[in-house]
């Protein structure tokens, strides 16, 4: 009995102490996260109760699938991080505990994460509803979604461990159980497949260690040579030039973009009829599909400018050793690095070039300056955070963080330029170029201060 | 020459390293021993300028690592203990990389020449993410000492090195001009190379003396670390 669960529960320990040793390390942006995930529960109770009293027919199963695929993609992350890719497993995997005792305590860990995740949110969600005095007695229902996000749990951990494998074969049963699920469109039908979500859990961990291995596989690869001496700014710009196109982000930003510039036209022609009543059309009709198109930039800049961004110094956790021996000022390894983000930029304009296929030409000028200003303001907001916060890699909640700073400065800026567009006699170009002046000093305060940061010395290797 | 004034370095209540004085003179190879957590591996960083430091002053021939580091990087290499590097290029891109950063005349034959003498040479167009321990050992030496620094910081320098690449590791130590400093465990390699050692003990120098007076008198350096940690000989 003492040593049951002993995988669990070091997982717990670890993701436990780790977050409250980043809650010290970084005060501020965990206090703002945490405000902000408090704000988005408490907004998701309010647009409930405006649904409500605009008497507005909404899908709840599409509300449904949303926490269920929320929480099907996070624990198919948790699993690769806690597990797939995790050095410090090579140790529990060494002793003699079964393999598959030991991953299933790490699959045990990560419900157990989640599902008190899923508590603690909806909890906070009803206490609000309730406090806006609509009924939450649905006692059913709550156990019926609540084993159901089970389910996605299970399921994500599944197809992770299926999907980082060479069989990838595997995952056609996930596949099946999750396509009954969605075509199921019934709450009871799959909690009822609960049972049967185990069963493929413990099927799935008869090969425990196959991603593993996979993961770890060493590849030894000939690329072709980028073996030139350059100036200290040139070989900073081609090193992250070169890791972007090698991992492949290039074609993964660029095929991003054509996706967004899609989706985007499509909600655009056709968005207000699916998703709004006929009974509040007029109230919003006009208002939305300019939303469609500002939602679509801001995917397209926090895909191919955030991530990136924050990424350049990110990413360096391990490896800031390496510039921090060299004879190489902090501002010249910032701008070099930056620099690289020009190619980031150059992804983006697929987005422009398909978006006139629904919304025509006329409003080009003002999209690309739209998308312009977006991918400076994500470079000034995510450089700096970016240096900061070294080592925090895969941080989630930095990112969120960032999204969101990012989210109310363009909506802001986006909501008066489209104001003045409808209102102003005047052409607003000047005004643009102006905003693009500012934005673009702005830059430069911005590296400044990255590269301020990174000489002071709490940055380390 | 490096200068270590007074250096104290915490890691919150931890004192790692607790008022350290030294002076490393030039064209000495210079030994650090002592336990693991005595505070060699920090107070290596600290020198190389990757670590902050509470009190004191670190001199690089006679440039600050804080105030002036650009310069004192200059005189610079480093080689860390479990070197980490970008696994998305290849051996060969790494060290043209750190050769234009430091700004390398004749980068290619000097790459070659090394390369070859620690026996890294095929393994040059492979990207990083694909090297063994070893191998990253063997190319972040290289980067190390590519620029023939006259100060030298070595963080165990043959640890997992195959035996051919550890001689050519130690006769290169030997001959070299300059300050070289290493940190280790290994009183065999003590006892080959270094000229002076220091034994760190929970942050404080506990010991410093020639390697061939020690030699002399305690018969073996392990004897004297022993002697020096417990009181007692091996």
């Amino acid at each position: 009995m003492e040593h049951m669960l002993e995988t669990s529960r070091l997982l717990l320990t670890e993701i436990t102490r780790s977050l409250l040793k980043k809650m010290r390390s970084s005060p501020i942006l965990y206090t703002f996260f945490s405000a902000m995930i408090f704000f988005s529960v408490v907004m998701f109770a309010f647009l409930t109760f405006f649904l409500l009293h605009t008497k507005t027919r909404f899908n709840f199963m599409d509300v449904f699938f949303s926490v269920f695929f929320l929480f099907l993609m996070k624990s198919a992350s948790d699993l690769h991080t806690y597990f797939i890719t995790a050095p410090q497993l090579s140790y529990v995997l060494s002793i003699n505990v079964s393999h598959r005792k030991t991953i299933g305590e790490l699959v045990f860990g990560i419900v157990t994460i989640n599902t008190g995740l899923w508590f603690a949110f909806s909890l906070l969600y009803l206490v609000v509803l309730s406090a806006l005095r609509i009924s939450i007695d649905y006692p059913v229902e709550y156990v019926l979604i609540s084993i159901n996000v089970i389910s996605a749990i299970l399921l994500g951990c599944s197809l992770s461990l299926h999907f980082f494998s060479s069989y990838r074969y595997r995952m056609i049963p996930t596949l099946l159980l999750l396509a009954f699920c969605w075509f199921s469109q019934s709450l009871v039908f799959i909690a009822c497949m609960a049972p049967l979500v185990v069963l493929h859990m413990i099927w799935g961990l008869t090969h425990p260690l196959d991603s593993y291995r996979f993961v770890k596989r060493k590849e030894r690869t000939k690329e072709r040579s980028q073996v030139h001496l350059r100036s200290p700014l040139q070989t900073l710009f081609y090193r992250e030039v070169t890791v972007i196109w090698r991992e492949r982000l290039f074609f993964s930003f660029v095929s991003m973009s054509i996706f967004s510039a899609l989706g985007t036209g499509y909600l655009y022609l056709y968005g207000t009829d699916l998703f709004i009543p006929e009974s509040i059309q007029e109230m919003m009709g006009g208002f939305l599909p300019t939303l469609f198109v500002f939602l679509g930039i801001y995917i397209v800049t926090m895909y191919t400018a955030v991530f990136p961004a924050l990424n350049l110094f990110l990413s360096e956790e391990k490896t800031m050793w390496i510039l921090r021996n060299l004879p190489v000022a902090n501002q010249t390894i910032v701008y070099g690095k930056t620099l690289a983000l020009c190619l980031c930029f150059i992804t983006t304009l697929p987005f422009l070039a398909f978006i006139p296929v629904f919304l025509g030409v006329d409003d080009m000028l003002f999209l690309f300056w739209f998308l312009v200003f977006s991918f400076l303001a994500a470079v000034i907001i995510a450089v700096p955070l970016g240096v900061k916060y070294v080592g925090k890699k895969s941080d989630i909640l930095l990112l969120y963080s960032v999204a969101m700073i990012l989210f109310i400065v363009l909506s802001g800026v986006g909501a008066a330029m489209n104001f003045l567009r409808g209102a102003a006699t005047v052409s607003l170009l000047p005004l643009c170029l102006m905003l693009l002046l500012l934005e673009v000093s702005l830059v430069f305060l911005s590296l400044k201060l990255s590269a301020l940061i990174l000489s002071k010395p709490s940055i380390t290797g | 020459m490096i200068t270590v004034k007074n250096l104290t370095k915490r890691y919150g209540k931890i004192v790692a390293l607790n008022t350290v004085h030294f002076t490393f003179e030039d064209t000495k190879v210079i030994a650090i021993m002592g336990e693991n957590g005595a505070g060699k591996s920090t107070l290596l960083k600290i020198c190389a300028g990757i670590l902050p430091f509470d009190q004191g002053e670190v001199l690089i021939d006679t440039f600050s690592i804080t105030t002036q580091s650009l310069q004192a990087r200059e005189h610079l290499g480093y080689l860390p203990e479990m070197p980490e590097l970008y696994d998305r290029i290849t051996g060969r891109e790494f060290l043209f990389y750190i050769a234009s950063l430091r700004k390398l005349a004749k980068a290619k034959e000097t790459i070659e020449n090394l390369a070859q003498l620690i026996g890294i040479t095929e393994f040059l167009d492979y990207e990083l993410g694909g090297y063994s321990k070893g191998m990253k050992q063997k190319i972040s030496l290289l980067s190390a000492i590519m620029h023939a620094p006259k100060n030298l910081l070595l963080d165990e320098p043959v640890y997992g090195l195959d035996p051919l690449a550890s001689r050519a590791i130690l006769d290169f130590i030997k001959k070299r001009q300059g300050t070289t400093i290493f940190a280790t465990h290994s009183t065999q390699l003590v006892e080959h190379v270094a000229d002076t050692v220091y034994f760190l003990m929970r942050g404080n120098v506990i010991a410093s003396a020639a390697v061939s007076s020690l030699m002399q008198q305690y018969g073996s350096i392990e004897n004297a670390y022993f002697y020096y940690k417990d009181g007692t000989h091996a």
